[in-house]
């Protein structure tokens, strides 16, 4: 038993040398990326064989903001983000409730068919999104864009609530009502603060959605709703590498707050749709 | 039982309640599906007639079968090595190994970073002036010139994986914590070797997770748009070839683009249906507890 142990011991020692070679060349796949673009934002003169610019300089920032118009798109963003954030959260919190506190027919099958937007892939129906965002004449408006982005926003509000509210445990409900708490009281003081953390949890999932969301964005976006995604894109199609790269980096800092808080706050397997077992 | 008026009352609250959704979903989805189906049936820039011509005129080029043929290789591809990936890295992740918190954090970024980001730094690091290039020629030998990553088939698949390889690990890691520990010691105890454990016991149990994450790798593969669209080169897979149909043409090809997207969405759709079938049939036969 000591020998097999030993054995064992010895065993895992060699996996974890093999172990940590994967974690770090998996830090490299993932990180790399960034510092090349974070190089090349601060980088001047950067040709050839060199591993790092020879001169940091902070022009191509410049560039971005007074060029490439940043703090214009990025208001159009937040607008377009926050219009999304609480359409789809009206949306999930009253669906959420029905699905989760409700005696409901064919709940899954509904769920399934809720959720339809995001087996099918954008750009089918984007296309005619587009089409009819342009008899309506709501492209090139904030309330269109963001009208768009709650057609993918709005199925992962209503599932993270709808599991929000499923966990809520009637019994504390009971036990308010029984201490002399009328509705509204239950409400604001049991209910509210216990739902809360799902609520935040599908703002920031909605919000990191829109923040992100480019094909949508990109048929019906018009010169006054660019975004950052479809700013950085079309500073790619213009090529200057450099002043594409600082655009980026302005624009990876929300994402990393984002990151922030759900690495503390949320469970990621909500930010995948939350399917466990198919 | 419960008093008729009232139930009538409670279905009444759930439909109001469910109203909201519903708006949404028909504007939002259905009448624009809708929309895409009937655009795909007319000729093109006429809003009469019904014609199947999109359809033939895309499924009999040959160029138009290479695109469908290419989505396939590069989703089926990125979802393949994303398993292949996944797999061990939750195992090892699994074992608290010190800055475990450090990895897991590493295996979400791709997840909230905008696809552009990141198909713009992969293209930057695996460019000809990339770090990775600038590694070959100087430590290994016989490499003379830059090896080419960027817009190729190969190249395209690893960026895929970068970019959709969190869905499979993210539930394959989930399964895999909600694995009883007891069940591989007893696995051990009765004289299974840590392979037989992992192969026999392991494997098995967390089969299932590792498809539903691979389906959801998958999908996002297959509807890619945003990195095949600036790191694709040549390579245009459906969704690229859907856009440029409506943003290339003059006055622009609504018809064949909903043709397109209409080949995409069932070809999807049809596969999905295939694979959770094949992975019913699986999580039955593996998956037993």
């Amino acid at each position: 038993m000591m020998l097999l142990r030993a054995y064992l011991r010895g065993l895992r020692e060699g996996r974890f040398i093999l172990g940590y070679t994967l974690l770090l060349s998996l830090t490299l796949f993932i990180l790399a990326p960034f510092m090349m673009i974070v190089l090349r934002s601060v980088g001047k003169g950067w040709f050839g064989r060199l591993w790092l610019p020879p001169q940091l300089t902070l022009d191509w920032y410049r560039w971005a903001v007074e060029v490439g118009n940043i703090p214009e798109v990025m208001k159009n963003t937040l607008i377009i983000g926050a219009i999304a954030v609480i359409l789809s959260t009206v949306i999930g919190i009253f669906a959420g409730w029905a699905f989760g506190r409700r005696r409901l027919p064919g709940k899954e099958v509904l769920m399934a068919v809720i959720l339809l937007p995001r087996m099918i892939p954008p750009i089918t129906y984007a296309l005619g999104v587009a089409k009819i965002f342009y008899t309506l004449e709501l492209v090139d408006t904030h309330l269109g864009v963001a009208l768009a982005h709650v057609s993918v926003c709005a199925p992962y509000a209503i599932l993270v609530l709808s599991a929000t509210f499923e966990g809520l445990d009637e019994r504390v409900l009971e036990a308010a009502g029984v201490c002399g708490a009328n509705v509204l009281k239950r409400f604001v003081y049991v209910v509210l603060p216990l739902i809360m953390p799902g609520i935040l949890a599908s703002m920031l999932f909605s919000f990191t959605h829109s923040y992100n969301e480019f094909t949508l964005t990109l048929l019906t976006y018009g010169p006054h709703t660019v975004t950052l995604p479809v700013r950085t894109y079309l500073a790619v199609g213009d090529g200057y590498w450099e002043i594409t790269s600082a655009m980026a980096v302005i624009m990876v800092v929300p994402s990393l707050l984002i990151l922030a808080i759900i690495q503390r706050r949320a469970k990621p397997e909500k930010l995948v749709g939350g399917f466990k077992g198919v | 039982m419960i008093a008729p008026r009232h139930a009538h009352r409670s279905t009444l609250t759930t439909v109001v309640l469910l109203l909201p959704a519903l708006i949404g979903f028909l504007g939002l989805f259905c009448y624009p599906m809708l929309l895409t189906v009937v655009l795909s049936f007319r000729p093109e820039g006429q809003t009469v007639g019904w014609t199947l011509e999109n359809y033939t005129r895309f499924l009999a080029d040959p160029d138009g079968r290479w695109v469908i043929l290419l989505t396939f290789i590069l989703s089926l591809g990125s979802t393949a090595l994303s398993v292949l990936l996944s797999v061990p890295l939750a195992l090892i992740l699994r074992e608290k190994v010190s800055g475990h918190r450090f990895y897991r954090l590493m295996v979400i970024v791709p997840l909230v970073i905008p696809g552009l980001i990141g198909a713009l730094g992969l293209l930057l690091f695996w460019g000809p002036r990339g770090w990775f290039n600038l590694f070959l020629l100087q430590f290994v030998p016989f490499v003379q010139r830059p090896v080419a990553v960027n817009y190729t088939i190969h190249g395209l698949i690893m960026f895929y994986v970068w970019l959709y390889f969190p869905y499979t690990c993210v539930t394959t890691m989930s399964a895999l914590e909600s694995l009883d520990r007891s069940i591989e010691e007893a696995g051990a105890v009765a004289g299974a070797t840590r392979w037989q454990v992992l192969r026999y016991i392991v494997l098995p149990l967390i089969t299932p997770g590792i498809l539903a994450g691979s389906v959801l790798t998958f999908m996002a593969a297959f509807g890619a748009f945003s990195v095949p669209l600036i790191a694709g080169g040549n390579y245009r897979p459906l969704a690229v070839e859907i856009y440029k149909q409506i943003s290339i043409p003059i006055p622009a090809h609504w018809s064949a683009a909903s043709a397109i997207a209409m080949i995409m969405g069932v070809l999807q759709v049809g596969f999905l249906a295939l694979y959770m079938r094949f992975v019913r049939r699986g999580g039955i036969t593996g998956g037993a507890q």
